[in-house]
């Protein structure tokens, strides 16, 4: 095969040149390649799907790791359920943080992360503030009986193996291993194409937090414009942390960023209305 | 029983012995694949439906190297379930290449699709459609229409298809549900003898579409025209291009943006098989001779009970030919594989052999007996 067809849509399709082939294995229903393409760096796809790519992985990962250790401010435990490509570690290491527990469902992907992907983890899986689990993350959040201050749940779409971290019954349980206080967010795909998806989520994390909603930023190969992250506390005033608070802790962590920022830390809380209109239809 | 089907008597010395080498290398009973014929079936029917999108029902034969073949020559697949999905991916065909075309679907088999790729669903119903809806960002849907042909030998029409009066309504319940169909299909039967249904269907699907197109819905443009292209199971040397040429015909009649694809299994895969068995043993019964093969209807010969088919035989030897029955391995009675014909007097090792066995024969084998397969040989 010399392209990739992305198989998300039936009406349309965003198509990779396949620049080179370092990896490909199929079992039991799972289909992950990881190719390079001249524009993109390396692109890793799951079931005809993209995952991540060299390129622009870095708006996912900072969004998704520095939004809620910022907000929080002195995050000292981390629990990232799925991220096996290492992305979230290394941006979530960047913080002084004493303990990560990353649990996988498959070392597999660890693996493969590590020896084909080797930019995402950049060596944090070495970190001795690691604790990798492979296990079924919602299997984790049940039975653990730890507590983290901040829950980034880096999950696949809802329809294939990450099918679990997407139902109430994880949300409720993952809010038990949440400290007073702490933040869980999760990736919730692009609401211009998949409107029913923020709405769901909306419908099954709510209950559980005081404060529930969506921010957002642009991945580029995450086609359809935004890409919404859920964001749940008890503590509502931490998705309005004052600007210059915020640039305090930005400047004072020394974190070197691509995209993140204190500005737009507070402008990705703002949606477009698009996402407004559908959250309205769900209420 | 009476058996109408072709029998050929005697080969020549050079094809004789070809598939006696063959039984001596792979032992019997043998499927021989030839790939040069699928490759040949395949053009064929591609110059006769030229600018139809060509995707092969994965059922009539779901056999990796016959897959291969036509992946090979850029062919699209149609697939009704999890298990055909599974084949594809194994071996690396994108589920952008690929239809899922069963009607009743239950949720797990939809999401297995997804995850494979498959994003074109078919639909009879407004039951089958609610089903979709999680779906509905993602998915293309074709709204199958029934239309019973008395030509065909197997009726496609009863089991599945929504009648044609029926078709508004659930298209109007499909954008109520924000769901989208984006065409239509149908399945007028499998061995047709002539394109008559095919043109009906065509110019009727054509008609709904044209006035739900112009009622404001959103646009239609794909139409599945199925499959029931037949193979040649009387050896009579049928032409494909002849017998498309009324659907040709039709389609020009379609806008040029519409997007049109076709289903075709038996047409493309029933020549490029042969069947090789053996006679093990013989009596003679009631004046009757009785042969017994080492392969019969609960194997490669399934389709004689599922499919309806008479494959054509070939005796390799002449000779003066008498009343025979010509019975399978198992210990059924109704394992036979032909009677009422008539045959040269065979022995005990001579080879039968069945043409045009490619399509619904080693597809719908059972196990019987703990029986072994037919062994599979590929000719390339």
């Amino acid at each position: 095969m010399k392209h990739f067809k992305e198989t998300l849509y039936d009406s349309i399709c965003q198509e990779f040149r396949i620049d080179k082939l370092y990896f490909e294995h199929k079992t039991d229903f799972q289909h992950l390649m990881i190719f390079h393409n001249a524009q993109l760096g390396r692109v890793m796809t799951l079931d005809g799907v993209v995952q991540t790519t060299e390129a622009d992985e870095f708006v996912y990962h900072e969004m998704m790791a520095h939004v809620p250790m910022f907000a929080h401010g002195r995050a000292r435990r981390v629990l990232i359920v799925g991220g096996g490509d290492g992305g979230m570690l290394r941006e979530v290491l960047k913080h002084p943080v004493e303990h990560v527990t990353q649990v996988e469902i498959d070392q597999a992907v660890v693996d493969m992360a590590i020896a084909y992907l080797p930019n995402h983890s950049a060596g944090s899986y070495d970190d001795p503030r690691l604790n990798l689990v492979i296990a079924d993350g919602m299997d984790f959040v049940r039975e653990s009986g730890e507590q983290f201050d901040i829950i980034i749940s880096d999950s696949t779409d809802p329809i294939g193996p990450g099918e679990i971290l997407f139902t109430e019954t994880f949300y409720a349980a993952a809010k038990r291993c949440l400290n007073e206080g702490g933040i869980m967010a999760t990736q919730n795909g692009v609401p211009f194409f998949q409107p029913d998806e923020l709405r769901t989520t909306w419908q099954r994390m709510a209950p559980h937090f005081e404060d529930m909603g969506f921010y957002c930023a642009p991945v580029p190969t995450y086609y359809g414009g935004f890409m919404a992250f859920a964001w749940g506390t008890d503590i509502p005033s931490l998705r309005n942390i004052a600007p210059q608070i915020l640039q305090e802790r930005f400047a004072d962590s020394g974190i070197r960023t691509r995209y993140y920022n204190p500005a737009i830390h507070s402008a990705a809380f703002a949606l477009p209305q698009y996402m407004i209109d559908a959250l309205n239809e769900a209420s | 029983m009476a058996d109408s089907r072709r029998i050929l008597i005697g080969a020549t010395a050079e094809e004789r012995a070809r598939l006696e080498a063959l039984v001596a290398q792979h032992g019997s009973p043998l499927l021989l694949f030839d790939p040069s014929t699928l490759r040949q079936q395949y053009q064929a029917l591609k110059k006769a439906l030229p600018g139809i999108d060509l995707y092969y029902a994965v059922k009539a034969h779901p056999n990796e190297r016959i897959i291969r073949e036509l992946d090979a020559l850029d062919a699209g697949f149609d697939v009704a379930s999890a298990g055909e999905m599974d084949m594809l991916m194994d071996l690396k065909i994108s589920g952008r290449r690929t239809i899922h075309t069963h009607p009743i679907k239950k949720d797990q088999e939809i999401r297995d699709a997804l995850r494979f790729g498959a994003t074109t669903f078919v639909v009879d119903s407004i039951d089958e459609l609610k089903k979709l809806t999680p779906y509905r960002a993602r998915v293309g849907i074709l709204l199958r229409i029934s239309f019973r042909s008395t030509q065909a030998v197997v009726d496609l029409s009863r089991k599945f298809g929504c009648e044609s009066d029926d078709a508004p309504a659930i298209i109007h319940a499909a954008t109520a549900l924000g769901l989208h169909i984006k065409g239509l299909s149908f399945h007028v039967g499998s061995q047709c003898s002539n394109a008559d249904k095919h043109v009906e269907a065509i110019r009727h699907c054509h008609k709904i579409m044209l006035q739900l197109n112009s009622s404001g819905c959103t646009p239609m443009s794909c139409l599945d025209i199925g499959g029931g292209f037949p193979a040649d199971y009387a050896l009579e040397g049928f032409d494909i291009g002849l017998f498309c040429a009324p659907i040709r015909k039709a389609l020009a009649e379609l806008p040029n943006d519409w997007h049109i694809l076709a289903e075709p299994g038996r047409f493309l895969i029933a020549p490029a098989v042969t069947s090789v068995t053996t006679v093990t043993g013989k009596s003679m019964r009631h004046g009757i001779r009785w042969y017994y093969l080492d392969d019969g209807v609960y194997g490669s010969f399934s389709g004689q009970i599922f499919d309806h088919a008479q494959y054509p035989l070939q005796i390799l030897r002449e000779g003066t030919c008498q009343p025979s029955i010509l019975a399978g391995p198992t210990c059924d009675s109704i394992d036979i594989v032909a009677e009422g014909i008539d045959l040269p007097e065979l022995e005990t090792g001579d080879l039968v052999i069945g043409h045009q066995m490619g399509a619904y024969t080693a597809a719908t084998k059972t196990r019987f007996n703990s029986l072994p397969d037919a062994r599979f040989i590929c000719l390339e």
